[in-house]
């Protein structure tokens, strides 16, 4: 290993830190502020009752958009970084980003692409929400499309991501 | 604070906020839709359409050539970490408690956007210019 993708590594980690102890907080506010962002069987069986009740899932869903937004941000402010190697050294950016093709990171950009895909159609969702003016029941219905597309479209995508692996 | 103003001053800064807040509303949405095209664009480009193993230096030199791309890109940094200012500086506003922790997080915050956003500009400007 170079020193230049040792570097890169650290600065992976510290990202993944940071964004765990940004989640840690956003968690932590919300057993404040919302009385309980724990998932707990008490949650879940008030997940199953009326779709009023269900309501509740715009909460997780805000609080799931909160932590992809600041992921991708922590990730951009480093590949903004790496990506700039190229300008200086061609050599220096080969050999750092080949790291990117090693299947850990492919895991992590798995989770990155679903990160991305969570935070984009759930703004959309938003956006919908503003414009149609969409009340609650119909936005927490527009947010199970949010889930299936999310997972669906993010599936494909670690399939092309993780296939080169197999 | 406000209450310690004179009426028409409180006026002025309450609408200066609001502006101010629906400035920020608006820049959160038109770049958030400029960027669901541009970043799921970017991802289709450099994870589908092609492997994430050959996003070597020659790849960003063929792309890089093309003016097309160069705005693509130089319009992706520019409208992602605007919008990631924004939003961060809200769950600042959300989770730091005392004025002084505010303030110094969003000075740190200004200073890292506007720095990323130097020298990424003038990463794709050398590639122009060169």
């Amino acid at each position: 290993m170079t020193i230049a993708q040792a570097a890169f590594l650290t600065g992976l980690s510290v990202v993944v830190l940071i964004i765990l102890a940004f989640a840690g907080i956003v968690f932590a506010a919300a057993r404040v502020s919302d009385g309980g962002g724990r998932l707990s069987v008490l949650l879940l069986r008030r997940m199953v009752r009326s779709p009023r009740e269900r309501a509740e899932l715009n909460r997780w869903a805000f609080y799931l958009h909160r932590i992809s937004g600041f992921t991708i941000f922590a990730f951009l402010a480093m590949h903004i970084v790496d990506v700039s190697l190229y300008s200086f050294s061609h050599r220096v950016y080969d050999n750092v980003h080949s790291l990117y093709a090693t299947p850990v990171l492919r895991l992590f950009e798995c989770g990155l692409v679903f990160a991305v895909l969570f935070h984009t159609i759930n703004g959309l969702r938003l956006l919908a929400v503003d414009f149609a003016d969409l009340g609650i029941a119909a936005s927490t219905r527009v947010l199970g499309g949010v889930m299936v597309l999310t997972l669906t479209l993010g599936a494909l995508a670690c399939w092309f991501i993780m296939r080169p692996v197999f | 604070m406000s209450a310690t103003l004179e009426p028409e001053a409180a006026e002025r800064a309450t609408t200066a906020n609001a502006r101010r807040r629906l400035l920020g509303y608006l820049a959160v949405r038109v770049t958030g839709l400029l960027l669901a095209v541009l970043v799921i664009g970017h991802l289709v480009v450099t994870h589908v359409v092609t492997d994430v193993a050959a996003t070597d230096a020659g790849f960003i030199a063929r792309r890089w050539s093309s003016a097309l791309w160069l705005i693509w890109d130089w319009l992706m940094l520019a409208s992602a970490l605007g919008h990631a200012a924004a939003g961060v500086s809200v769950a600042v506003d959300d989770y730091a408690r005392k004025p002084v922790t505010r303030r110094r997080l969003h000075r740190i915050l200004v200073v890292l956007v506007v720095a990323l956003f130097v020298f990424g500009s003038y990463v794709i400007a050398k590639d122009v210019y060169s």
